[in-house]
This record gives structure tokens, C-alpha cells and sequence, in this order.
């Protein structure tokens, strides 16, 4: 039967159009052309490790570990807030590393039974694989003259600021907000939570991960937004900053745990992953994350930058007595419970 | 003389026509057509070199292959289950077929997030189904997840356009072919698809756009791995989202292009047919 | 290729009957037509011929093979439908050979088939066209060329012609014939239009309500039908009902001889057909002949060949019409007639001669016996009699809860049948509701009588008199005969009538009964005080005695007052042993809150005989 059967339009251009369209998507695949498949390793960060990862820790590794005669090394990653992909992990996604922006979230994943308890902490410092401090960032030639955490609970100001259900450094910001005002009274709990009130008091936007939060504030968003020191220094570097940075005198320097999901890792890959936990460590690595901007966990590789800025009273999360007690006791009882219940204005 | 008045009376009709036409050009405008120049403005403010270089990376380029894949083999399956499901409902009557008829357009009605949870819940790690598959087999938070949103969500655009043709279609035309000898495959091969065929081309073009743009559903099952489960349009927003607006819009250009090319494909030949 | 269909019957998923044991033998090379109204199964008939339903009883064979599980495509057939189903992606050349494609046939051999069907069927030249740029003859033709291309055995074709132009009909029936002919394929060609079967048909089925009626040649089907439906279905006429004298029917004056192939009884009522030109209108008495009198002509039509008379003749004394049906209380029978137009005109008020008539045979009444398969076996038991008096076909009905146990039902049916002295009665098994499937039953085919058997003391509470009659009553359409006891006669009957029922189907039922069971009727009239006007009342019963008078039944009027209709009956139930009473009801459509209903549940409910309720409209 010849005639009866052609689905296709008489036209010859979709045909082409769309033989061409399979063809440019199959190409990888197509038997001619592949290569051998790569050892990968899946790794998940929080949103602002995108490009140190991608370009700088990721590229890194692969030389060292084809200098080291291993061949090369695919890395699949995933970058989004630090609650959304802890909550994709718990749901399954395959991740063999994560870097979390929060202990809290690790606590999670132990929760769920993803990771033993407190594995992390059998790691190098503790899991913890670099810091940054929180600052804020206003609009260029700061017009609205803010000088620390206490004028953005002026009226009028307009703050940005990542969504503490999904994003880790809103967590951090917190913390931040409720230590500033906590250790500036000299260790008032009242004063603390007075000055976090009066911050969220001014929220006018939220987002997903800090680093939507920035995106939110570069579209035009707000007169300021609460975020990682990181990102100002990296894109100082690049020339690309459009805001001026303030850094509030007393403020927290995150520290961002690594977890290890031995779960999810195959057994051919155990080896590389563990060297690849490693070298998260080592001075060339930590160099790099001095180089995004991010500060080393070793304080003699942050010596001789001056764009880190100089905090007067930098505190931890340890001075809270660790995320646990934290996350109860300013997130829960003081944030959730307290401020957020309060109306936005009279 | 009186068909000097029609004239006139056309003249007039199509005068007193300009004033409501602009009118919808003009709130076309903001709605619809400047939101699509500003991709194409944007993608190519760097000029044709940067739009080339942020077409070139490794993520961009595997974004819209994946994508591109996951469209065709939505399209495929769909075109099969989809005539299939059109052909049983439109010439068996049974028990239950009116609940068939209306869950098999459920689709349409269902936000698209509300698919992407649904199938996490079935067939994610600790889903209903998902918890006794073998790690290896497990399709959330893999290419064969993407797929299953993907039909999920397209599959009644299949049916819309086949179902149509087919309850037309009267009966004996099929008893016609069975009388003469043909086999109910020969039927279907020779007498039932070729005047299908109108119907099959746009209901996979359907599917195929809307595979190529669905977000909702597949952001919830991909797992947004780069390299591995990162659809365009995910691409496009975690690229957005990272604040890396030239490379999101460099794909959102070619995505919005090839959806242009599908939908002139479809007036075209759908227009044809009718004539 | 001869076909032949054994006892053939269909039925629909709501077990409606369809096609109720047809019995068919179409011969080789034969044109057939089956002719019915729509609905009548004779499509139906058609499709499982072709082998595009299955039957659920029965055999169909082409010559002496087996078919009737054989799929459409092995069967070949050529079908026509009456849509034609033109393949509209294919040219008339494509769609033309596409049985042949099909079959693999080479190019060159496809090629000169399809010339030759385009030449037989006239459509040379018109290989490229494509469905919609054909007309409707053409479109026949088509589908006919499409449906021979590979040389079928059997050729089938469905109404034809019934998508076209009056205009091109006729032309296109007689290219049919002369095709049908050339090729010398055995064909069945289904129809409404008599016209048509006349025109094609070697000989024709007559098909109603799933029964093939009768078969015969077209001019034996019109000039010597057997029923009363093919006599009116085909062609026109007039139908006189007169009374048996002597193995004569008489018609006023005029004596025909019943021959001897029509069975009757003296006093049977027998029904005359007199086709219109079997009448001759005469200005003067003629001096020999079947005279029936001197008429007045009423009518005339002009028809172009023939002038079509309707003549008023003097009421004929015990003589009913039935056809052409007259207004109510007309008593003149009115005669169609039909003369040639170039004959002399008819004078006013012409003689009346028969030239010819036909004597249609005597319906055969049916029974439908509804049996549970266990227990006494009351209904069966008074059915035996009852067929030995009417010279009636019972059917017996079982109705099982179950799919499993339909066949163990249906072999206790033929049993206990068997044992009440039924000969070989036909058997239904049916699954559901009792008293939903016996009214299903008897609505997909014609009977004359429901029997249903159901005691009192029955322990099951659907199977208790008044709960069935309750559920029946509402549905039926047919008389129902509730059997109390184990009665072996029915000598007495009561009629319950009262004034203002609408017709006399009650009393005619009840004393046609009578006559044939040799019974004695009373007729009973319940007065209500104050209620009811006696001279209406006087009219009334005047009226019903004369109809059992006519019905040559013994039987007597009797009158009682009582405060309610329902305490008249009962206390006359009470006077006199009666075996059966016989009451009207209201019908189906008027449902259960009529007041009259419930006298009649009532009755049911409480005389202590057995009952016959006649729905109104039924006889």
C-alpha cells in the first residue's frame, strides 16, 4: 500500500525541520562520537555556590584528580536555597554530597534517616567548609544612609529578604538580626528581639534562596537586602556589584556544613567522592573560596584581603549555643512565634 | 446599484472595525507582544557573539537537547496512547466510560505543580510505588520522570484532536473495510489513520510545544540536576534565578523561536485541511 | 452461494430481542429482499449475514459451511451500506480496489478489475475523483464496484437507495437488477419501501418486530398474504372481518368459501382482503358475480394511470372493518378501489362486485406461561388447557436471580412443561427481576396472554400473588392471567365493568375467552348509590351484552349497588362459584395513582379466583 499512509503534512519543510531538531538533540547519544561514560559525582549546594563550585572547585578537582592518573570526573550538580534541596533530598533526589548553608538542615536529613546523626561532624572542622559574614547591601551611594541593622527598622525602609522556610542565609540573617540587637544591649534578649521585629517589620519581599533574594534586589527590588558578605566580594571582584555594601557592626559568620549521603553513593565511586570530601579542605580549595569571596576556615588564608571587610564584633552561631538550640530558641520561639505575629504597620 | 450599497455597507463595517481592532492591539501590546520583543531584546543586547556563548555552555546546550528529547518522546507515546484511548472511547460504549472520558481530560484542569506532587508521591524514593523499586529503577529525580510529567500533563492535547475526527467518523467505515477483508490492522493502517492524519499532526505538535514548556510538573520531579535532568525551561529559571540573565535569555529566545516555528507549522497545515 | 439461517436470534445488551428465530434460505444467484419498517431486525439481520454481530442463537451457513462464528473478513461478502462509508482519502479508483490490495492482487490485475467494475456500474473516467466530489448515485455506484471487486459470494446491501433522489431511484434499481443478474451473485437487499421490494425482489421477507412474517414471491405476497401485517404492509386495500357459516365467510348477502388450507372453527371470525382493483364500481346491477351491494362513492383521486374510489357501502350485518380503520361509530364499511383513469366515470352511487379476495389465515394465539421451575406448577397446569382451547403457541418463561443457573432452569422448564403436557414448547430463560423480566418479555414480543402462577401461601415475598401483580400490573401491556389454585377449567367467568371505561377490551378479552373455553359470562355491573346514573349504566351493560352476543357466549347482566365498586365485586365473588374474574385496567402509561388501579389491586388482592386483568387498548 503506497498511498494511504503518509502521516505527515505534503510540506517538506516540518519534516526536515524536525528530523534536524532530533538529530541535534540525539547527537550526544548517537553511537558515533561518545565517549566512555565518566566516573560523576552528584553534589548539591545552597544557592550562592553556583560558580565557585561550578567554575572554580569543580574545574580544580578534575585536574588534580586526572593529575593523580585517575582520569576525568563528571560533576552533576544542583544549586537552589538550602531548605529546597535538603527537602528534595529527604524526598530522594540522588545527591552523594551536599553543601548546606545550615547545620539545621543536616539535622534534617539525620531526621529522616538520609545520614547517621552528627556524621558531619567526624569531618574536617566539624563539617564546616567555609564562612561568610551576613551583610547588607543598599542601593549605590546608599541614599537612605544605613549604617547598620538598626536603620532598617526605620519606617520607609524597604527590606529584601530571602524566605526562612526554603533559604539557609535567612536563617542566618535572623540570627544576625536577633544577635546584633542581643549583644549590643550587652546581652539582652528583649533588645534582640526588638531589633529582629523591627527589621521584618520593613520586609517587603521574599525569595526562595538567597541568591533569588539578590536577583529580586538587582531587578530593582527594595532599598536593602540581608545577605552573604560572598556575594558582594566575588562581585566587587568581577566588577560587577551595583550596590554599595554596608557591614553592620556586629554581625554572624555562617558556616556551611558538608554532609556525605553514603546512600546514594555507588560503590565504584565511594573512593572518589572521599578524596573529593577531602580536597574541599586543602589549602588549593580553600584559596579558591578565599577567591569567591567566601572566608576560609583557616583564618591565615584570610589574612591579606582587605575586601573582607572588618567587623567589630563578629560572633557564631556557637555563641547561640549551636544551630539546635538556636534554631528552637530565635527562629521558633522568637521569629516564628513572636515577630511574625506581629501586624506588618498600624 | 445594489451592490455599489453592499460596498459601501463593507466600507462602513470595516470602518467602524478600526476602532475596536486598535483597541485590542492596544492592550495586546503590553499583554502579549512586547513581553515576547523584550526576550528577544534582551538575548541579543550582548550582541550575537554573547548570545552564541551562552547558547554554547555545556548546561545550555544539554538543557535543550534534554528538553528536545523529552518533547519528541512525549510526543511519540502520547500520539500512540492518546489515538488509542480516542479510538476505544469514541467506538466502545462500556460501564464507566463517561468517568473514563472525563478523567482522561483531568489533565488539563489540574495545576501542573499539583502532577509534579502527585507523581513524587507515587513514584518518588518514598512513594507508594516508588519505595519498593530498586534505587536504579526509581524515575523521580531522572530523564524517565521528566517523561512521566510530561505525558501526564500533555496527554489530553492528543485526544482533543484525534477523538473529534473519530466520533465522526461513522462506524460502518470501518465495517466497509472489515466486509472487504481487511484486517482490523489493515483497517486501521489503511482506512482509520490516514483520515487521522490531520488530527495526529496537530495533537503531536501540541504535545510537542507543550512539552517543550512545561515547568510546573517537571521542576517538582527532575530533581533539577544539571547535565542530567535540567529541562530549558528550568534552565531558564535557575539561570534567572542565579541572577545570569543573558544566558537564560539566550535559551528563552531559542525556546520561544522553535515554539513560534511549531505554532505557524499547525496554523499552516491545520488551515489547509480545513480548506 | 446459497445462505441459509437456522432459528437465527439477537438480542440487545438490555436483553431486548432484536431478531427473534429467523429461519431464512436465500438462494444461489437470488436477489432477496427483506422488507420491513425501521427497527423490524431486518438490518440487523443484514449485519449478521456479513458477519458484523454475532447472533446469540442460531446458525447461518453460505452454501454448506458454517459462518456463523466466522469473522467479516473471511466471510466473503460484498457490503453496501446505506451511508456508502467511502473511503475519503482514496480516490474511487483506490477505494475500488482496495479489497483487492487487500488480497494482494498484482498491479496489472487491480488496474483491469477496476476498469471493468467502472464500466459495469457506469462510471468510466471518474477513477481520480475523490469521495466529496460525488453525487449520490454516484456515491451508490461506488460503493456497489467496491463491494464486487474481489468477487464475493454473497452480496448485501443496505437501504441502498434510501440516501437519494426519488428521481434517480428508479434508474438505479433497475442498473442494480441488471447487475445483480449479469454476475448471477446471490444478494439480499434489506428495504422499508415496498415499492422497491416489488421492483428487485426475486421473493421477500416481510420482517416485524424481529420475526420474519412471511416469504414468498412478490406477487404471492400480495394477492394470497397469510397476516394480516403483510397484507397491510404490502400495497392496499380493504379488510372485512365477517363471521365462519358453514366453511363460508359471510359478507351481508354474500357467502365466500373459506378454502381449505385456512383452519377455522364455525362462528371464528374470519378476515377478508380485498385488494382495490378486485373491485368493480357498475352503474347497473351486474347479473353474475360476488355482489356485495350498491355503494356511494365518497372519494375520488385522480392519479394520473388510475383514479382511486373510496365507496360507503350499507352497513353489513355482523360485519366489522378493521382496514382501512373507520371513525368510531361508524358503521358503513368503506371499500377501496382503484379503476383504470381511461375507464368510464364511476357512477355515484355504483354496484359493488368483487372480482377477487383473499381469505387471510386465522392468528394463532399466544401464550407466554411464566414458570419458577420449583414448587406446583399452577400456571403451567392451567396452560395446557388453555392452548387445547385456543389452539395456541406457548412460550415458557423462567426468570433466574443468577447467570449460573440459567441452564439448570432452563432444563427444569422443559421438564416440568413436559409433565403439564406442553408439547415442545419453545423455552425462555431470562436473568433479573421477576416481574421486570416477564414485562420485558412480553413487550419485545407479541403475545395474547400472560399466565403467571403465584400463591398466597408462596413463602418468597416477590413470588406472592400481590406483590408480582403490584409490580406487573404497572408495566404489562398484555392481559395478565393471575392463576390462584391449581383451577384445571375455567367455566365461570365474571366480567367487572363499570360505567365510563374507555372501550370494551375487558368484556371482548373475557368473552372471547369464553367462547373458546365454552364458559358462561357475568356480566357485572357495581352501582353506587346517588353515584351512578341509571340510564347510563342501562346503556352501558346494553352495550356489553351485545358484544358477548356477538361473540356467541352464554351469559347473563347482573346488576348490584354497594357503597363501593370493590364490595359489589367481592360480595357477588361471594353469591356465585366463579373460577375466574375478569377486570380492566387502566394502561401502562397511566401508572399506579389512578383510582380505578386500585380497585383493580384490590380485586387482585382479595377474591379468592383466579384473575384475568385486561389492560384498556389491549383487545
Amino acid at each position: 500500500m503506497k498511498r494511504g499512509g503518509h502521516i505527515l503534512p505534503r510540506g517538506l519543510v516540518p519534516v526536515v525541520f524536525f528530523g534536524a531538531l532530533l538529530l541535534y538533540a540525539a547527537w550526544p547519544w548517537l553511537p558515533f562520537g561518545r565517549t566512555a561514560a565518566t566516573p560523576s559525582i552528584v553534589f548539591y549546594g545552597f544557592s550562592i555556590l553556583g560558580d565557585v563550585m561550578n567554575k572554580g572547585v569543580f574545574p580544580a578537582f578534575r585536574q588534580r584528580w586526572a593529575a593523580e592518573g585517575h582520569g576525568d570526573v563528571a560533576f552533576r550538580s544542583s544549586f537552589a536555597g538550602s531548605g529546597t534541596i535538603t527537602n528534595q533530598i529527604v524526598l530522594g533526589a540522588p545527591a552523594e554530597l551536599a553543601l548546606l548553608s545550615l547545620e539545621s538542615d543536616a539535622d534534617r536529613l539525620a531526621a529522616a534517616g538520609v545520614i547517621p546523626a552528627d556524621s558531619w561532624k567526624r569531618l574536617p572542622e566539624g563539617g564546616v567548609v567555609n564562612r561568610t559574614p551576613f551583610v547588607i547591601f543598599v542601593r549605590t551611594g546608599n541614599p537612605l544612609g544605613i549604617a547598620d541593622f538598626a536603620d532598617l527598622t526605620r519606617d520607609g525602609v524597604r527590606v529584601v529578604h530571602p524566605d526562612p522556610l526554603t533559604s539557609g542565609g535567612a536563617n542566618w540573617a535572623i540570627v544576625a538580626e536577633y544577635g546584633a540587637g542581643y549583644r549590643e544591649a550587652g546581652g539582652d534578649a528583649s533588645a534582640g528581639e526588638a531589633l529582629l521585629a523591627g527589621v521584618w517589620n520593613n520586609v517587603a519581599a521574599q525569595a526562595a534562596s538567597a541568591r533569588a533574594a539578590r536577583t529580586q534586589f538587582e531587578n530593582g527590588f527594595g532599598d536593602a537586602l540581608i545577605t552573604y558578605e560572598q556575594e558582594a566580594v566575588y562581585d566587587k571582584g568581577r566588577g560587577r556589584l551595583k550596590a554599595d555594601v554596608v557591614i553592620p557592626r556586629r554581625t554572624i559568620l555562617s558556616e556551611h556544613t558538608l554532609v556525605v549521603i553514603d546512600r546514594n553513593i555507588p560503590k565504584k565511586d565511594r573512593a572518589l567522592v572521599e578524596r573529593f570530601t577531602q580536597f574541599l579542605w586543602t589549602e588549593e580549595a580553600q584559596r579558591i573560596f578565599v577567591k569567591y569571596g567566601f572566608r576560609s576556615v583557616r583564618d591565615d588564608l584570610n589574612a591579606g584581603h582587605p575586601e573582607f571587610g572588618t567587623i567589630e564584633d563578629p560572633f557564631r552561631i556557637a555563641d547561640f549555643g549551636g544551630w539546635r538550640r538556636a534554631k528552637k530558641e530565635i527562629v521558633e520561639d522568637v521569629w516564628k512565634r513572636r515577630v511574625m505575629k506581629i501586624p506588618a504597620k498600624k | 446599484m445594489s451592490s455599489r450599497a453592499d460596498a459601501n455597507a463593507v466600507q462602513r463595517a470595516g470602518r467602524r472595525a478600526a476602532v475596536p481592532a486598535s483597541l485590542v492591539v492596544l492592550f495586546l501590546l503590553p499583554l502579549i507582544l512586547m513581553p515576547l520583543a523584550a526576550v528577544f531584546l534582551f538575548a541579543f543586547r550582548g550582541g550575537p557573539i554573547a548570545f552564541w556563548n551562552a547558547l554554547k555552555t555545556p548546561e545550555a546546550q544539554f538543557a535543550l537537547r534534554f528538553s528536545l528529547l523529552v518533547a519528541f518522546a512525549t510526543a511519540l507515546v502520547n500520539s500512540v496512547l492518546g489515538t488509542f484511548t480516542a479510538y476505544v472511547l469514541s467506538r466502545y460504549r462500556f460501564r464507566g466510560q463517561r468517568i473514563l472520558g472525563i478523567i482522561v481530560n483531568l489533565p488539563v484542569a489540574i495545576p501542573t505543580v499539583v502532577v509534579g506532587t502527585s507523581l513524587l508521591l507515587l513514584w518518588g524514593p518514598i512513594g507508594l510505588l516508588g519505595r519498593s523499586l530498586p534505587p536504579g529503577l526509581q524515575p523521580m529525580f531522572a530523564p524517565a520522570g521528566v517523561l512521566l510529567a510530561h505525558l501526564f500533563v500533555t496527554f489530553p492535547y492528543m485526544l482533543g484532536a484525534v477523538k473529534p475526527v473519530l466520533d465522526e467518523l461513522e462506524e460502518t467505515y470501518e465495517e466497509a473495510a472489515y466486509t472487504i477483508g481487511a484486517t482490523t490492522w489493515q483497517t486501521f493502517r489503511f482506512v482509520i489513520l490516514p483520515t487521522l492524519k490531520g488530527g495526529l499532526f496537530a495533537g503531536a505538535l501540541l504535545t510537542f510545544a507543550h512539552s517543550l514548556g512545561e515547568f510546573g510538573a517537571t521542576v517538582m520531579v527532575s530533581g533539577n540536576l544539571r547535565l542530567k535532568t535540567q529541562t530549558a525551561p528550568l534552565y531558564i529559571f535557575a539561570q534567572f534565578e542565579a541572577g545570569n540573565i543573558e544566558a537564560a535569555n539566550a535559551v528563552a529566545a531559542v525556546l520561544a523561536l522553535l515554539s513560534f516555528f511549531i505554532f505557524f507549522v499547525l496554523l499552516r497545515y491545520t488551515g489547509r485541511e480545513s480548506d | 452461494m446459497s445462505i441459509t439461517l437456522e432459528n437465527v436470534t439477537k438480542r440487545y445488551g438490555s436483553g431486548q430481542v432484536v431478531v427473534d428465530r429467523v429461519s431464512l434460505e436465500v438462494q444461489t444467484g437470488e436477489l432477496f429482499v427483506l422488507l420491513g419498517a425501521s427497527g423490524s431486525g431486518k438490518s440487523t439481520i443484514l449485519r449478521m449475514v456479513a458477519g458484523l454481530a454475532a447472533p446469540d442463537e442460531g446458525l447461518i451457513r453460505f452454501a454448506d459451511r458454517d459462518v456463523t462464528r466466522v469473522p467479516p473478513q473471511k466471510r466473503d461478502v460484498g457490503l453496501v451500506f446505506q451511508n456508502y462509508s467511502i473511503f475519503r482519502h482514496m480516490t474511487v479508483g483506490e477505494n475500488i480496489e482496495f479489497g483487492l490490495r487487500i488480497r494482494g492482487a498484482p498491479g496489472a490485475e487491480r488496474e483491469h478489475r477496476r476498469e471493468e467494475l467502472l464500466e459495469l456500474v457506469g462510471l468510466g473516467g471518474l477513477a481520480a475523483r475523490y469521495d466529496s466530489q460525488l453525487s449520490g448515485g454516484q456515491r451508490q455506484r461506488v460503493a456497489l464496484a467496491r463491494a464486487l471487486a474481489y468477487k464475493p459470494g454473497v452480496l448485501l446491501l443496505d437501504e441502498p437507495f434510501g440516501a437519494l433522489d426519488v428521481k434517480i431511484r428508479s434508474q438505479l434499481r433497475q442498473n442494480l437488477k441488471e447487475i445483480q443478474k449479469s454476475l448471477g451473485v446471490t444478494t439480499v437487499l434489506v428495504t422499508h419501501d415496498q415499492e422497491e421490494a416489488f421492483e428487485l425482489g426475486q421473493r421477500i421477507g416481510v420482517m416485524e418486530r424481529g420475526r420474519l412474517l412471511e416469504v414468498n414471491t412478490p406477487e404471492k405476497l400480495y394477492a394470497a398474504p397469510r397476516s394480516l401485517f403483510v397484507a397491510t404492509f404490502l400495497g392496499g386495500g380493504t379488510i372485512l372481518v365477517g363471521r365462519c357459516r358453514d366453511h363460508k365467510v359471510a359478507l351481508g348477502n354474500l357467502s365466500l368459501p373459506i378454502p381449505a388450507d385456512v383452519p377455522h372453527d364455525e362462528g371464528d371470525r374470519v378476515r377478508v382482503l380485498i385488494r382495490p382493483e378486485q373491485v368493480r364500481l357498475t352503474a347497473e346491477p351486474p347479473g353474475q358475480g360476488a355482489v356485495l351491494g350498491q355503494g356511494e362513492v365518497i372519494e375520488q383521486n385522480f392519479s394520473g394511470a388510475t383514479r382511486r374510489t373510496r365507496v360507503r357501502l350499507p352497513p353489513l350485518p355482523g360485519v366489522r372493518q378493521v382496514v382501512p380503520s373507520l371513525p368510531f361509530g361508524e358503521e358503513n364499511p368503506v371499500l377501496e378501489a382503484v379503476v383504470p383513469a381511461h375507464d368510464p366515470p364511476t357512477p355515484p352511487v355504483p354496484w359493488v362486485t368483487l372480482e377477487a379476495w383473499h381469505i387471510l389465515r386465522q392468528p394463532t394465539p399466544r401464550l407466554l406461561v411464566c414458570d419458577e421451575g420449583e414448587g406446583i406448577a399452577p400456571a403451567l397446569e392451567l396452560a395446557k388447557p388453555l392452548v387445547d382451547a385456543l389452539d395456541a403457541i406457548p412460550t415458557v418463561l423462567g426468570v433466574s436471580p443468577d447467570a449460573r443457573r440459567q441452564d439448570a432452569l432452563r432444563e427444569a422448564l422443559a421438564e416440568r412443561a413436559t409433565a403439564a403436557g406442553l408439547e415442545q414448547p419453545a423455552i425462555r430463560v431470562r436473568r433479573g427481576d421477576l416481574a421486570e423480566q416477564i414485562a420485558l418479555e412480553e413487550r419485545e414480543a407479541p403475545y395474547d396472554f400472560v399466565i403467571v402462577g403465584a400463591g398466597d401461601s408462596d413463602p418468597r415475598p416477590a413470588l406472592r400473588r400481590t406483590n408480582l401483580s403490584d409490580e406487573l400490573l404497572p408495566r404489562i401491556t398484555t392481559p395478565l392471567l393471575l392463576v390462584r389454585g391449581r383451577p384445571r377449567r375455567l367455566e365461570r367467568i365474571l366480567i367487572c365493568t363499570a360505567v365510563g371505561e374507555p372501550g370494551k377490551a375487558d368484556i371482548r378479552a373475557g368473552g372471547w375467552l369464553a367462547r373458546r373455553l365454552n364458559a358462561t359470562v357475568t356480566l357485572l355491573h357495581v352501582t353506587i348509590p346517588g353515584r351512578t346514573m341509571p340510564a347510563l349504566v342501562h346503556a352501558h351493560l346494553t352495550r356489553g351484552v351485545a358484544t358477548l352476543r356477538e361473540l356467541e357466549v352464554k351469559g347473563k347482566a347482573s346488576l348490584r349497588e354497594a357503597a363501593t365498586p370493590l364490595e359489589g365485586i367481592l360480595a357477588e365473588l361471594r353469591s356465585e362459584p366463579y373460577d375466574l374474574v375478569v377486570t380492566g385496567a387502566p394502561p401502562p402509561f397511566a401508572r399506579v395513582p389512578i383510582r380505578g388501579f386500585s380497585v383493580t389491586q384490590s380485586i387482585v388482592s382479595q377474591a379468592g379466583c383466579s384473575i384475568l386483568v385486561v389492560p384498556t387498548g389491549t383487545w
